[in-house]
């Protein structure tokens, strides 16, 4: 492919694959009628673009272009892309799945009065996310990831007229901009350091990273030192902003109620690529942690995983759901960043957003079918709920089969995708431990369990929706014939049709059990490849175990053989109430924010306030008293010498009497006056 | 001989009466034979005090003069008082108070 386009052309092609979402989102608010096909147009391109650039730099070149953008004294930051490995990857995956979410859209927003918004902000976000991946600097990447969070933002919110949609993306906005705060500082540092946040020269050919080193307490770089604790410090400071937008422990509250948004958006935005920047931010600038923030990143990522494993269990609506098992999977990523098997996140990122994706366009396949019938009959029960579902397999079954390959890659069953990729981190968390040995072979206990959590909760939604007995009518009084359940029509089954073929395995390995073998795994792992006993036995435990889970859940929820009745006790209700956490902080945080809050108004309202309108009142007081000076002194003035001067006249004015006597009376007087001064003086 | 003093007397009493008459009528034409009486006074003044000139009928000169000015004068006021009449029906000054402020 090199030889079909050079590096200017590539270029061209990949600033034509960013700006035509961006043209895309103007367009498609002013021609209201096209956006549909404005958006799956733009799309299209984009995909076609990422792939011609994917072909032609996938493991064979690294295009970086740059030009100056601001110029300080001596801090120069540029503008620019950067194509590389992960870049090309993550462009063919965004533009792919995005083209699929919006033919998916189509039919899935038919009905909304304002969907020409909905794709004009979904080209806006596919833009956004384009650049975040594409940028040759952290400050532009950081300028993107911004406009990310905020076209989701937007896209949550998008229903604007539900209270629920309007506080889920306030929340999802504030959240994310904790992380962001993490982000900012940590640039401020790179800045610093290194004079420069120009991806290629931190950690690529320039290699700034690399030449900078821990001696004696001091951080070097060629252009200063610092003490060292500086360096764990930005490190956390990058995690901090990949943990807001990953939805990982402790910000990961935001993702379960980002599902208020249309649930294309949360298959295509929080399953499958703004929840994946954050592990791409954490790969981008991978080279940077030290030790310390490793084994933070690699517990938190532990944590969350087990964490939202424990809270899919029990969660009763099916996008909740599939929002903890994304969290859970990002959490599995963020581990493999922290245990050092970059590939692994990798591997793991690209063959999640395909199966979660999926998973979400099933559940609302599911969603809308029901919404129609509930718009039908004029009912009222809640579409998203698992309780009023089960027995959809018979009616739906594409969406059933579609959902069961999606729940086989998430569980990492043999012959597919999850498969390869989850048992990659596996295997390198087993290896990892037994490195470190004592404490640290927690880590691939908690993995193993929190896998089986997996299984376990998702196979719970597969037999709870599509197997069991078919309640619906009977809730409804209706016949099953008058409910008339179908799949939806070709611009749904499509999308969700080629999603599910790269739930095989074959897609990433010619041979779907060697997970080495897989090309996106080679194409970044580090390491030499030496085949342990993990590569054997941890799939073959794992995955034994998950068939046992799997027959279980079964029995339970299909077959209703046997039941828990758990409802009560402590642990269903801590799952349930995901771990308390919105209480937590609403108790902790929010009450301790609006008590400040408070405080600042109280003060603001009685002391500042206070102190203006004190000085308001004295403003006041001394313009009145300035007024009656005005008034009465200086007018008084003004006026009676005015007064004097009108009632002289006035006076004179009577001695005009046009009478001929009377003229010449005051004539004598006068003169008899001048003779007698005269003889006086 | 009369003594100076009674033609001044005389003088002052006429030019009283002028001027009481001037002041009080209410006929143009009886204000005029007031200044006619003041314009005598003076004339009998003027005379009385050419007695003691060095030069000789001096004052009789003047009053001469003095007699055909208001001769004149009184001319030009009863033509003035004739337009009065034409244009205000009425020779009382009282009456036409047109000119004042």
């Amino acid at each position: 492919m090199e030889n079909i386009f050079n590096s200017q052309q590539l270029l061209y092609l990949a600033l034509l694959a960013l700006s035509v979402p961006l043209v895309a989102f103007i367009s498609s608010l002013i021609f209201k009628k096209w956006a549909a096909i404005i958006g799956i147009l733009s799309m299209g391109i984009s995909f076609i673009s990422s792939l011609i650039l994917f072909l032609s730099i996938w493991k064979k070149q690294i295009l970086h272009f740059s030009f100056d953008w601001i110029h300080l004294s001596n801090v120069k930051i540029g503008a620019g892309v950067l194509l590389n490995d992960l870049t090309v990857i993550m462009l063919l995956l965004i533009s792919f799945i995005a083209l699929l979410v919006t033919i998916y859209s189509v039919e899935y927003m038919r009905k909304d009065g304002l969907k020409y918004r909905y794709f004009a902000y979904l080209s806006l976000f596919c833009f956004a996310m384009l650049a975040v991946v594409m940028a040759n600097n952290l400050f532009v990447v950081y300028i993107f990831w911004e406009l990310v969070g905020f076209s989701s933002y937007l896209l949550i919110g998008f229903w604007f007229s539900k209270e629920k949609a309007v506080q889920a993306s306030k929340k999802a906005f504030i959240m994310n901009r904790i992380g962001d705060v993490g982000f900012l500082i940590g640039l401020m540092i790179l800045l610093t350091q290194f004079h420069t946040l120009d991806i290629d020269a931190l950690f690529g050919s320039g290699n700034l990273i690399a030449s900078s080193f821990v001696k004696n307490e001091i951080w070097a770089t060629p252009f200063g030192v610092l003490p060292h604790y500086w360096l764990s410090i930005v490190g956390f400071c990058f995690f901090a902003g990949a943990i807001a937008k990953s939805a990982q422990f402790p910000l990961h509250t935001w993702l379960p109620d980002a599902m208020e948004g249309p649930t294309a958006v949360s298959s295509l935005i929080h399953a499958a690529t703004m929840v994946a920047a954050g592990v791409f931010l954490l790969l981008r600038v991978a080279p940077l942690f030290d030790q310390t923030v490793l084994n933070t990143m690699a517990i938190i990522g532990l944590f969350t995983a087990f964490m939202a494993a424990s809270i899919a269990v029990t969660q009763s609506d099916i996008k909740k759901v599939l929002a903890f098992s994304t969290i859970s999977q990002l959490g599995f990523m963020v581990l493999a960043v922290g245990i050092q098997n970059q590939a692994a996140a990798i591997f793991h990122l690209v063959t999640h957003a395909f199966f979660k994706c999926l998973l979400f366009l099933a559940a609302g396949m599911i969603i809308h079918q029901l919404h129609h019938i509930k718009a039908k009959n004029q009912s009222n029960f809640n579409e998203q709920d698992l309780a009023i579902m089960g027995g959809f397999r018979k009616y739906m079954p594409i969406t059933a089969v579609v959902f069961l390959m999606a729940a086989f890659a998430l569980s990492g069953l043999p012959f597919t995708s999850g498969y390869l990729s989850k048992d990659a981190i596996l295997v390198s968390v087993f290896e990892w431990a037994e490195v470190r040995g004592g404490f640290y072979w927690l880590f691939p206990l908690v993995v193993s369990i929190t896998s089986w959590l997996t299984t376990f909760y998702i196979f719970r939604v597969v037999f709870k929706v599509f197997f069991g007995e078919f309640t619906l009518p009977k809730r409804l009084n209706k016949t099953e014939i008058e409910l008339h359940l179908k799949d939806p029509n070709a611009w749904m089954k499509i999308p969700v049709i080629i999603l599910a073929l790269f739930c095989f395995g074959f897609f990433f390995a010619l041979n779907p059990f060697h997970l080495e073998g897989a090309w996106i795994y080679q194409a970044f792992n580090l390491k030499p490849i030496i085949d342990t006993t993990y590569h054997i036995l941890v799939p073959i435990y794992i995955n034994g175990l998950s068939l046992v889970l799997i027959f279980i859940t079964y029995q339970v929820y299909a077959k209703k053989a046997f039941s828990f009745n758990l409802e009560r006790s402590f642990l269903y209700k801590f799952s349930y109430n995901q771990w308390y956490f919105n209480q937590f902080y609403d108790v902790f945080l929010m009450r301790l924010v609006i008590f400040k809050a408070r405080c600042y108004y109280w003060f603001d309202q009685k002391v500042i306030d206070g102190f203006i309108h004190f000085i308001i009142k004295l403003v006041i007081i001394l313009s009145a008293i300035a007024a009656w000076i005005d008034r009465y002194i200086i007018d008084g003035f003004v006026n009676s010498v005015a007064l004097f001067v009108s009632l002289l006249g006035a006076g004179l004015r009577r001695l005009q009497s046009g009478k001929l006597q009377h003229y010449y009376i005051w004539m004598l007087l006068l003169f008899l006056t001048f003779m007698i001064f005269k003889i006086i003086i | 001989m009369i003594p100076l003093q009674h033609f001044l007397l005389v003088g002052a009493i006429l030019f009283c009466l002028g001027l009481f008459a001037v002041i009080t009528r209410k006929n143009a034409i009886q204000i005029l034979m007031g200044i006619e009486l003041m314009i005598n006074a003076s004339i009998l003044n003027l005379v009385a005090f050419g007695k003691y000139d060095k030069i000789n009928n001096t004052g009789q000169i003047f009053a001469l003069f003095i007699i055909v000015l208001a001769a004149a004068a009184v001319a030009v006021a009863l033509v003035i008082i004739l337009n009065l009449y034409k244009r205000a029906k009425t020779i009382d000054p009282n009456q036409t108070d047109t000119l004042q402020g």
